[in-house]
């Protein structure tokens, strides 16, 4: 019995030193050793996507497919309207996950919009009743306030009405309406959770940061000033704030207007949770000392002011696709376009003379035909509408003592045109056999002094001919 | 009597001093071990500069200065500076959508371009035919592209086209002739 009273008054000496090391240990550790850990969060670009999958889609056209490639967590389109010539229009967009499998049936983009310059929340925008204040950054109000559950419960589930809300699933179709009888769409609030893809792993961001403003009343006497009593406002931020900061951060960006990307520091506003594949749920970061949030912004900035539905991010504008302030509307539905391509002596692609000359002695002047590398141009382009003008006294050929004598072989084989147009003085213009071959060309235009010979031979299509 | 209280004051301090240790020890663990939680990484150092220009858009929005009296209408836009752009010595391809544009006006800093567009209506009558300036200036800290065209009519057709089709503009260096 004596001997295990001394073995276990051993182990309590043994596990006291042992203790008094670590306490020691972390004593010096904590307040000699450890620095200050600052964690960063960067929400980064959310190619997340699978885009793979998205890019396949038949339904939507090579600039949309690049707009989802090029996606980001917050996105801003903004129109000043410093021009008068449109509505002031401030959007803000997130494009986030609502799952942490981040797949892209979990897709969605949410926005904000709205139709003129926030100012946010009025400076008497509060729930009396449970004391409730809703924060501003840039307001200067702090009457009331409130930590009691009920006001945490209502400033949560706050929505501000002042929004159009839209919502999509695939980035690029939108739909939403919001008024006091309710949304379709997601309306933002403190409680809403964004799903973000930060280095392949899922993160919960949400926006649920409050400030607390001391208001103790300050004594003074003489000039020297004491604080009574511990008083404090609580401000909640709502999305208003960060619409509000959003837009202050694009009006204020050092490139001015255009397309441009910033970082913005989301800390004061969002906390963020990493998703934890063990527990099956999202932690909380209770190591790091300071945590910051930054998330690269992408913006349009115009000076103009929107005058269409197409310019809103959502292609909306006040729950309206057809937003238009044109007065002179008129109806511009067509079936097809087609690119003029206007030829001449002067053309070039690609930096070289899109016409060759041969030289034949029997005529004593220049044959012209298209380049090989003009014909594959054409032949590649859908729809392109040619129409070839050769000035037989252009000063080009007048410089290089160039008489052109007609079309070669050939000369336009393959290549669908318009109009042909020859001008110049008295002269013999002799089209080659198959010059014209599959042209399909439709007119033929020359001056009146300028003779045409061997048409027969160089096309196999009818034509009008005009004489100028 | 006293020395029994002492001891029991003596095992409660032990009892105290493991369990501060255990938990000291906890904390330095957590401590020692901990992540900074340093997630991701922003990579926006190139986002003020792009190697070869392109500028796509799904759409195109004309604006007509009303103390302007040449009936133009012009989409203006400020981009990204582009980096080693030298219209002097390099060669470009300059594309619309689908279409390489000839007869390019290519300078040191500047691009300027013509596009000729016929609509045609059901019937295959020509309803409009709009002539599109492009105006590209590769200034030394943005890019400024300018899309001008004369007339309401044409405006709001080749809004129509650019609503339909989305807007793709390429500046392609050509490294290589094509043989």
């Amino acid at each position: 019995m004596k001997v295990l009273k001394t073995i276990g008054n051993c182990c309590l000496v043994f596990l006291c030193v042992i203790s008094l090391c670590v306490i020691i240990g972390f004593v010096y550790y904590h307040y000699f050793v450890k620095d200050i850990t600052i964690g960063v969060n960067n929400i980064d670009n959310q190619v997340g996507l699978d885009i793979q999958e998205v890019l396949k889609s038949e339904d939507l056209t090579e600039e949309e497919k690049d707009e989802l490639k090029d996606r980001y967590f917050l996105e801003v389109n903004y129109y000043s309207n410093d021009k008068g010539n449109g509505i002031q229009l401030q959007e803000l967009r997130m494009n986030y996950f609502t799952s942490y499998r981040l797949t892209s049936a979990d897709y969605r983009s949410t926005g904000m919009q709205y139709l003129g310059d926030y100012k946010g929340l009025p400076l008497d925008t509060w729930d009396g009743n449970s004391e409730v204040k809703f924060g501003n950054p840039f307001g200067n109000n702090d009457r009331y306030y409130g930590t009691s559950d009920t006001a945490v419960g209502i400033a949560n589930n706050y929505v501000d009405k002042s929004f159009n809300y839209y919502d999509s699933t695939n980035g690029i179709n939108f739909n939403g309406v919001t008024n006091e009888n309710g949304s379709i769409a997601t309306e933002l609030k403190r409680t809403t959770n964004f799903i973000v893809k930060i280095d392949n792993r899922a993160f919960a961001v949400t926006l649920d940061k409050y400030f607390d403003k001391d208001v103790g009343d300050v004594r003074n006497i003489f000039g020297i000033g004491w604080k009574v009593g511990d008083t404090y406002n609580r401000y909640y931020y709502t999305y208003g704030s960060l619409f509000q900061s959003c837009m202050q951060a694009v009006r204020t960006n050092s490139a001015s207007y255009g397309d441009y990307y910033i970082t913005v520091d989301l800390s004061s506003l969002f906390s963020i949770r990493e998703f934890d594949t063990e527990t099956g749920k999202y932690k909380y970061d209770d190591v790091t000392d300071i945590i910051k949030t930054y998330s690269v912004l992408k913006f349009h900035y115009d000076e103009n002011g929107a005058r269409a539905s197409s310019q809103s991010m959502f292609g909306i504008i006040d729950n309206n696709s057809k937003y238009d302030l044109n007065e002179d509307k008129i109806d511009t539905s067509y079936w097809q376009e087609r690119m003029t391509y206007n030829l001449d002596e002067k053309s070039r692609l690609r930096g070289e003379e899109i016409f060759a000359y041969r030289y034949s002695e029997v005529y004593d002047g220049y044959f012209v035909s298209l380049t090989m590398d003009a014909k594959k141009l054409f032949g590649e382009i859908p729809r392109a509408k040619v129409n070839v003008t050769f000035d037989l006294n252009a000063d080009l050929f007048k410089g290089k003592e160039m008489k052109i004598v007609g079309l070669d072989y050939d000369a336009f084989n393959g290549v669908e045109l318009d109009m042909l147009t020859v001008k110049g003085t008295a002269q013999t213009f002799f089209f080659l056999d198959n010059s014209l071959l599959n042209t399909d060309v439709k007119t033929v235009r020359h001056s009146r002094s300028i003779i045409l010979d061997g048409l027969e031979k160089a096309t196999n299509t009818e034509f009008a001919e005009v004489v100028l | 009597m006293k020395r029994i209280i002492g001891l029991v004051i003596l095992y409660i301090l032990a009892f105290a001093l493991i369990v501060a240790g255990v938990f000291c020890g906890i904390r330095l663990y957590k401590e020692v071990k901990s992540e900074s939680y340093v997630n991701g990484s922003i990579d926006i150092s190139n986002r003020f500069s792009q190697e070869s220009f392109i500028y796509t858009s799904t759409s195109v929005v004309f604006y007509h200065d009303l103390y302007d009296d040449t009936d133009t209408y012009s989409f203006e836009k400020d981009l990204l500076k582009t980096e080693n752009f030298d219209g002097e010595s390099k060669k470009y391809n300059v594309v619309l959508n689908d279409y390489i544009l000839l007869n390019c006006d290519i300078k040191a800093g500047s691009v300027f371009a013509t596009v000729n567009m016929d609509f045609y209506d059901t019937d295959g009558q020509i309803v409009n035919s709009a002539t599109l300036k492009i105006s590209i200036k590769f200034l030394s800290g943005k890019t400024q592209l300018t899309l001008a065209t004369t007339g309401s009519a044409n405006a709001q057709f080749l809004e129509q086209y650019f609503a339909d089709n989305g807007m793709r503009l390429q500046i392609i260096e050509i490294i290589k002739e094509a043989i």
